[in-house]
């Protein structure tokens, strides 16, 4: 287990660096110029160009800006925007948005999944099982945008159940619809995943001894079935929340919710480079950190995987 | 741990005060003090007061100066009003503004606005050329005569001074000691001298709580406050609006079509002093045919592209310069028409079209179906099969593109006048040293010579003859194809009372509820 856990730190390490420098270099290879991105449609003048570009190392070929980035960074300074709002500043205002609004998704993608899974592997065959198919599959095919706007339509305009958009209710009302837009794109995977592990576990032989032993029908299910069929949604769902705090771009634009996808967004749009690297890196760290959690807990749920 | 998490959050909630209102504003504000701001405009208007501004009849009115004199249209004197203040109680003085002006005219400061202040004398020793740092500090052309008392020198003599001290010229409002001695917490909570001041800072992405300022010596606002709420996305404000929210708004282009339906009897709307054009390579040969550019004008037509993109809330322009711009002539672009006979004889004479005609635009600004239908119209009235829109990734693309003459094709103009006086457009969109030169590409002396002739009159009524026979003079060669003038559209709830847009967008010191 310490073997795993050092290999992966220094896993994290190398993928720092190599992707800092990939994305810096990305960011500063856009088209456009970030100062011009900056004016709007209204020039700047000469001497203002040349300020700005000096006081954020603009004029200087991309690899020395990255080494002041880095430079920066052993410091414990991120960098700032062109505005001269700390990086770090930025993110830390973000951070608990996008997580409330990951796991808030996670958990309604996990526990109405799992239920529906479940639920299509006992009528496996009948019209529930196909109904079950069917909304899932239609709710991955509606694009996101449409799918929030729609939401925002009908939940929130017409019935004035949820707020419309922005944190400002607070959780969790502000955070049901965005969850829920999020959420139903992995019931579709995490259903089917848990209807054939369920169906394949039901006809297994630990299953017929367990009945035969007398174990009401419920029991075996609830504490058999379901934790030996649970193994690759788990995988799966773990994944997914690394991917999930890794923000949302488009739910949160849509629904005003000021995350950390959010902020990457306008940083790309801005060319700050600064940000964009902030962001994506914390973003990587964190999808490494839950990749080693998905290990950990693997090896939880199935024994044999820990003799590894 | 959702609950923890949730709780989390309850201390950044922004709330609307009491007898208040809230307004939707992009994200992200750049910056709050006004000489640094290119976006912010409405949180300025609401914290800043100007000098002088333009009624909605288009005359002047002075706001926080008493008056504004000169007997030639160079030497110029600014007297205050005595006893206002900032929010923070320093009173507001002469020095509040040479001070502002001065810093925002100091090229290293890399203020935004700095080139705002281009016309008083000494701006060129605080910007020079290239990496050298600036031997001054001050405009020597801008002095503190007396404690309410302010002279300009400006370089030339310009009759149009006073409109350039109005309310969406942010270099030329006053600021107190504390936005130098401490500018980044300045620019999140600055202390204006308008009719609303802050109650915390700025929030990103959430907004601002204002409470109207008990001190404001001007006229008294109709709320008691209001609040900023941040929205990235203009649609989603739009929804929020929708659902009663946010209780005012300025609508993105590309719901003009469906506002009136959505907010029946709550649509507010003012020709705003802005021109949208098809802008042309005049730097590509093929375009130095003026019969070619006539041509390409005379082919669209701007009232069934205004009816079907934006719901006929645009209007067509038959002139160079906005309506909405004191003394304007319009009806005066003969080849604004939709003539499509006329255009494809042009064409013919021109020599034909040949290839592809690429109509270029940023691309994120809900242009996309405005350009397709621009295309559409050239290709089926000038019959120029190669005729087709395509937007560039961004902005930022787009700028280069154009700045670097990089593209062969009509393209993208806008130009907002930041005053409205047709000096502002037609020196910022014709001539080399306007901000929108690349609107146009096109220059003439004789048009420098008009313009210079307009500038120095003292007379309002000479200067508007002049700047209207010189836009006249750049209609003979055609530069660039006028498409629509623009318009301020806001949308408003049944909350609100009072509404009311001017040269300058909303007038938030107007805006009240309903009891």
């Amino acid at each position: 287990m310490t073997s795993l856990l050092l290999r992966r730190l220094l896993e994290a390490v190398l993928v720092f660096f190599g992707v800092t420098l990939v994305i810096y270099v990305m960011v500063y290879t856009l088209p456009g110029d970030p100062v011009s991105a900056l004016a709007g449609d209204r020039p700047l003048t000469p001497s203002v160009v040349a300020a700005l570009r000096e006081q954020h190392h603009l004029d200087e070929p991309v690899l020395a800006q990255y080494g002041h980035y880095l430079a920066g960074l052993f410091h414990g300074d991120l960098g700032a925007d062109f505005s001269g709002v700390p990086v770090a500043e930025q993110m830390a205002d973000r951070w608990p948005v996008t997580v409330r609004l990951a796991l808030t998704a996670w958990g309604v993608e996990a526990v109405v999944g799992i239920a529906l899974g479940v639920l299509a592997a006992l009528r496996r065959g009948t019209w529930t099982d196909r109904a079950v198919l069917a909304f899932t599959t239609a709710a991955v095919s509606v694009p996101v945008f449409v799918l929030g706007y729609t939401a925002q339509v009908l939940l929130g305009v017409r019935l004035g159940w949820f707020p419309v958009a922005g944190d400002s209710a607070g959780w969790p009302s502000a955070y049901v619809l965005p969850a829920l837009v999020v959420a139903v794109f992995g019931l579709a995977s995490v259903s089917r995943l848990v209807r054939a592990e369920v169906i394949d576990n039901l006809s297994a032989d630990y299953v017929r001894t367990a009945a035969a032993k007398g174990l009401s029908r419920r029991r075996t299910l609830l504490v058999h079935v379901l934790r030996n069929s649970l193994l690759p949604a788990v995988t799966y769902l773990a994944v997914d929340l690394g991917l999930l705090l890794g923000g949302t771009v488009i739910v949160e634009g849509v629904f005003n919710l000021p995350g950390v996808g959010q902020l990457l967004f306008q940083a790309v749009q801005a060319h700050t480079g600064p940000t964009v690297v902030g962001v994506a890196t914390a973003l990587i760290l964190v999808f490494l950190a839950v990749s080693v959690l998905v290990d950990l807990l693997n090896s939880l749920l199935d024994p044999r995987i820990r003799r590894d | 741990m959702l609950g923890a998490a949730g709780c989390a959050g309850q201390g950044s909630r922004i709330s609307t005060p009491e007898g208040g209102f809230s307004v939707a504003t992009t994200e992200p504000p750049d910056h709050l003090t006004p000489g640094r701001t290119v976006t912010s405009m409405d949180p300025i208007h609401a914290l800043f007061a100007p000098l002088v501004t333009v009624r909605d009849s288009g005359k002047l009115a002075y706001v926080q100066a008493r008056s504004v004199t000169s007997r030639d249209s160079r030497h110029w004197t600014i007297r205050l009003r005595p006893g206002w203040t900032f929010h923070n109680g320093e009173p507001v003085t002469a020095r509040s503004y040479a001070d502002a002006w001065n810093h925002a005219a100091y090229g290293p400061n890399a203020w935004s606005t700095n080139g705002q202040l281009a016309g008083i004398e000494g701006y060129a020793a605080l910007n020079p050329k290239g990496k050298k740092k600036p031997a001054r500090h001050t405009l020597s052309g801008l002095s503190v005569a007396g404690r309410y008392t302010l002279k300009v020198t400006l370089r030339a003599p310009d009759s149009q001074f006073p409109y350039q001290l109005t309310d969406n010229q942010g270099a030329f409002f006053p600021l107190p000691e504390a936005a130098f001695t401490d500018p980044r917490a300045y620019d999140r909570r600055p202390s204006g001298n308008g009719p609303f001041r802050m109650t915390a800072a700025w929030k990103r992405n959430r907004g601002a709580t204002l409470t109207a300022y008990r001190g404001y010596k001007g006229p008294e606002p109709a709320a008691d406050g209001l609040t900023f709420k941040s929205y990235t996305d203009m649609s989603t404000a739009y929804t929020d609006a929708l659902a009663g929210n946010t209780d005012v708004l300025a609508v993105p282009p590309d719901k003009f079509g469906q506002v009136r339906r959505d907010f029946p009897g709550r649509v507010h709307r003012y020709e705003a002093p802005s021109m949208e054009l098809l802008s042309l390579p005049l730097y590509d040969k093929r375009f130095r045919d003026v019969r070619l550019r006539r041509a390409l004008s005379l082919a669209i037509n701007r009232k069934a592209v205004n009816k079907a993109m934006y719901g006929g809330l645009n209007t067509p322009a038959t002139s160079l310069v906005p309506p909405a711009e004191v003394g304007a002539d319009t009806g005066v672009c003969d080849d604004c028409r939709y003539a499509p006979r006329r255009a494809r004889e042009l064409l013919r004479q021109a020599g034909g079209w040949h290839g592809p005609l690429v109509l270029t635009y940023p691309g994120g600004l809900g242009l996309d179906e405005l350009y397709r239908a621009l295309a559409n119209q050239l290709r089926q009235n000038l019959g120029i099969d190669g005729a087709r829109a395509q937007a560039t990734a961004d902005w930022a693309e787009f700028s280069d593109k154009v700045y670097g003459k990089k593209l062969s094709g009509p393209f993208y103009g806008h130009w907002g006048a930041l005053y409205p006086s047709m000096q502002n457009t037609l020196r910022g969109i014709f001539t080399k040293s306007g901000d929108c030169w690349t609107c146009s590409f096109y220059s003439h002396p004789d048009v420098d010579k008009l313009l210079a002739r307009a500038d120095s009159t003292t007379s309002p009524r000479r200067a508007a003859s002049l700047y209207n026979a010189t836009q006249r003079r750049i209609l003979t060669d055609f530069p660039t194809i006028p498409l629509f003038y623009g318009s301020y559209v806001y949308a408003s709830t049944e909350r609100l009372s009072g509404v009311a847009i001017g040269p300058f967008g909303l007038r938030l010191e107007r805006v009240g509820t309903h009891p």
